[in-house]
């Protein structure tokens, strides 16, 4: 195996008047797949770039293994990058493009065709090697950048939102299929994208950014359950915003007294943060606390979208079963079912 | 079914004959004639072959003008590349200025040339493909734009970096590849424009196949005819064959 573990230390990158990054930090252990994940303008794709070394950096440091690689021009860099799209060169051959790299290895012409036809097959296309990349369709496309990528062994593998420019059949699969080729070449991964589900679904840790700053890095559990700071819990997963007042640490939702998580100095008139999948809708036989808006069927569950007599909106996510009866203008309660909930400033 | 003719077609492909076809084979038959014998004949082609300065002259324009286009493409393709991929401010600067060859007077040109050029420039006939380069300026500059802003040139350009190729591999392996119509365009263009100079050529006393054709021309008119024919089908042929010989590989792609 030839992966190593990759270290950001202090990496610092402007663009005039904008800072990029800022004393960003990451360190992605051997083998391991870490999401950048962010609002667009968060920095995440700066530090993909610099990374590869398609970027320069204006501070700081970028270490594979022991090796301080950041003055190290992209082409020794020996990682392996996948784009969104259109990459591949249109003059080559799928077989060609996914040698390429073993050709700018001076690799002898059989071995890399042999390599070429290896990766093909581990990306599901093997009879797709004669055929120029415009007869492919966007899916196949970047399965042959992702073997492109990977044909020269990398020590690092850089996915650059590669799956926003297909279908969303499309892209649910071939996230799968990134997920078991990273974990069976255990090839380290930095990938960036701005789609959470993308993000969660597939990676060991997920680093969540916010103007050029990681904001927290931790396993897509931790991140939803225990989010670090206000930016986390609205940026994954839905997050209900409820207004309440905070006395004595703790904060009174739908009649019940729950204990106050602070991040920060929060007090008197916050927002209280609470899940989906936290509120629980009854039917009301007299007026309740809030009427539906809607209720839409997911499947497995239904997600009822209420509105509080004070005017907020809260989304509740419950089994499908027996949900039917909430029809738009039915009188419901909502009821709390966890104990602590996190509090930001309103 | 019968198709409908196409009007707009036909105007121009008349156009054409009129003006280009129409002229150079009422040149190519006066070039046959035989005033002396009467009828037909190669016997001004005949002449301008066995003539020892036609090679001579016809081998100088050749090499001057491959030259030419060899520093053309060294020069523009790189500058150009760097103009998009930076997204330089200087470029709508560098586009018109590379439009200033077109409005300069070729003679002012050639007495600057004269005027500022060191001696051991001007004595050597190298001197000319780099003035050729400046002149076939507007054209090879609009051509390698075109070709270049119809590509994503940054994706292709990050991908075969990152993937180990080093610019000067990114330039050869990957971008004139992929823009292979606009250098073959570049090319063309380049060769025709140099190997058809005459103006500049003669202000600065160089002789090359153009001038020598001049003064053939002051000797046997019917001969000068012949070569110029031979002349505009050796470029012609030469061209063609550098684009069969250099097949798109995609060409499938129009559907």
């Amino acid at each position: 195996m030839t992966s190593k573990d990759l270290t950001l230390t202090n990496v610092s990158r402007r663009f005039g008047t904008v800072t990029a990054l800022d004393n960003f930090n990451l360190h992605v252990g051997v083998g391991e797949l870490v999401a950048l994940l962010g609002p667009s303008g968060c920095g995440k794709t700066t530090a993909l770039r610099i990374i590869a070394g398609l970027e320069s950096l204006d501070s700081g440091k970028v270490a594979v293994g022991e090796k301080d690689i950041s003055k190290v021009p992209a082409h020794k860099r020996n990682m392996g990058m996948v784009f969104q799209a259109y990459s591949l060169f249109p003059n080559l051959t799928v077989e060609e493009n996914v040698a390429f790299g073993l050709q700018m290895r001076k690799v002898a012409k059989h071995s890399r065709l042999k390599r070429s036809q290896e990766l093909l097959e581990l990306v599901g296309l093997p009879s797709h090697a004669k055929r120029f990349t415009h007869q492919l369709s966007g899916g196949q496309q970047q399965r042959v950048a992702l073997a492109r990528a990977l044909a020269f062994s990398p020590e690092i593998l850089l996915l650059d939102e590669p799956l926003s420019a297909l279908d969303a059949q499309v892209r649910v699969n071939l996230r799968e299929e990134i997920r078991r080729l990273q974990i069976s070449l255990g090839t380290t991964t930095v990938f960036v994208t701005h789609d959470q589900e993308e993000a969660m679904s597939i990676s060991d840790r997920v680093g969540v950014m916010s103007n050029g700053v990681l904001e927290q890095i931790d396993t897509p559990d931790v991140l939803y359950n225990e989010p670090a700071t206000a930016f986390v819990a609205n940026f994954v997963g839905v997050m209900n915003r409820i207004p309440a007042n905070l006395a004595d640490g703790k904060v009174n939702i739908f009649g019940k007294n729950l204990v106050a998580s602070k991040k920060g100095s929060e007090t008197g008139k916050i927002v209280a943060l609470l899940r989906p999948e936290t509120i629980l809708v009854k039917k009301s036989e007299n007026q309740g606390n809030a009427k539906v808006l809607t209720r839409s069927f997911l499947g497995a569950s239904s997600a009822i979208i209420c509105q509080t007599h004070e005017g907020t909106i809260v989304q509740s996510l419950m089994a499908s079963l027996n949900t039917g009866e909430f029809q738009p203008g039915t009188s419901v309660d909502l009821e709390v079912t966890v104990n602590e909930v996190m509090v930001a400033n309103g | 079914m019968k198709k409908r003719l196409d009007l707009p077609l036909l105007t121009t492909l008349g156009a054409l004959s009129f003006f280009v076809f129409v002229p150079m084979l009422s040149a190519f038959e006066y070039s046959i004639r035989t005033p002396l014998e009467g009828g037909y004949g190669l016997t001004h082609y005949k002449w301008a072959v066995d003539n020892e300065d036609f090679f001579h002259y016809i081998l100088r324009s050749g090499w001057l003008s491959a030259l030419t286009v060899l520093i053309t493409l060294i020069i523009l393709v790189p500058t150009v590349t760097w103009l998009h991929l930076s997204d330089s401010k200087l470029r709508p600067l560098i586009d018109a200025l590379s439009l200033l060859p077109l409005v300069i007077p070729v003679v002012a040109f050639a007495v600057g040339a004269q005027i500022s050029f060191p001696e051991f420039v001007q004595n050597t006939v190298l001197e000319l493909p780099f003035l050729y380069f400046v002149l076939a300026l507007p054209y090879a500059y609009r051509a390698l734009d075109i070709g270049l802003n119809s590509i994503p040139l940054k994706t292709i350009t990050e991908a075969a970096r990152s993937t180990g190729a080093s610019w000067v591999r990114t330039i050869i392996s990957v971008i004139i590849p992929v823009i292979r119509g606009a250098v073959m365009a570049t090319v063309a263009l380049t060769f025709a424009l140099s190997i058809g100079e005459y103006t500049l050529t003669v202000l600065l006393h160089w002789d090359t196949f153009p001038t020598w054709v001049t003064y053939v021309a002051q000797e046997n008119i019917l001969g000068a005819i012949a070569i110029s024919m031979m002349s505009l089908v050796i470029p012609f042929v030469l061209l063609t064959s550098i684009t069969l010989l250099t097949p798109d590989r995609s060409a499938q792609r129009r559907k």
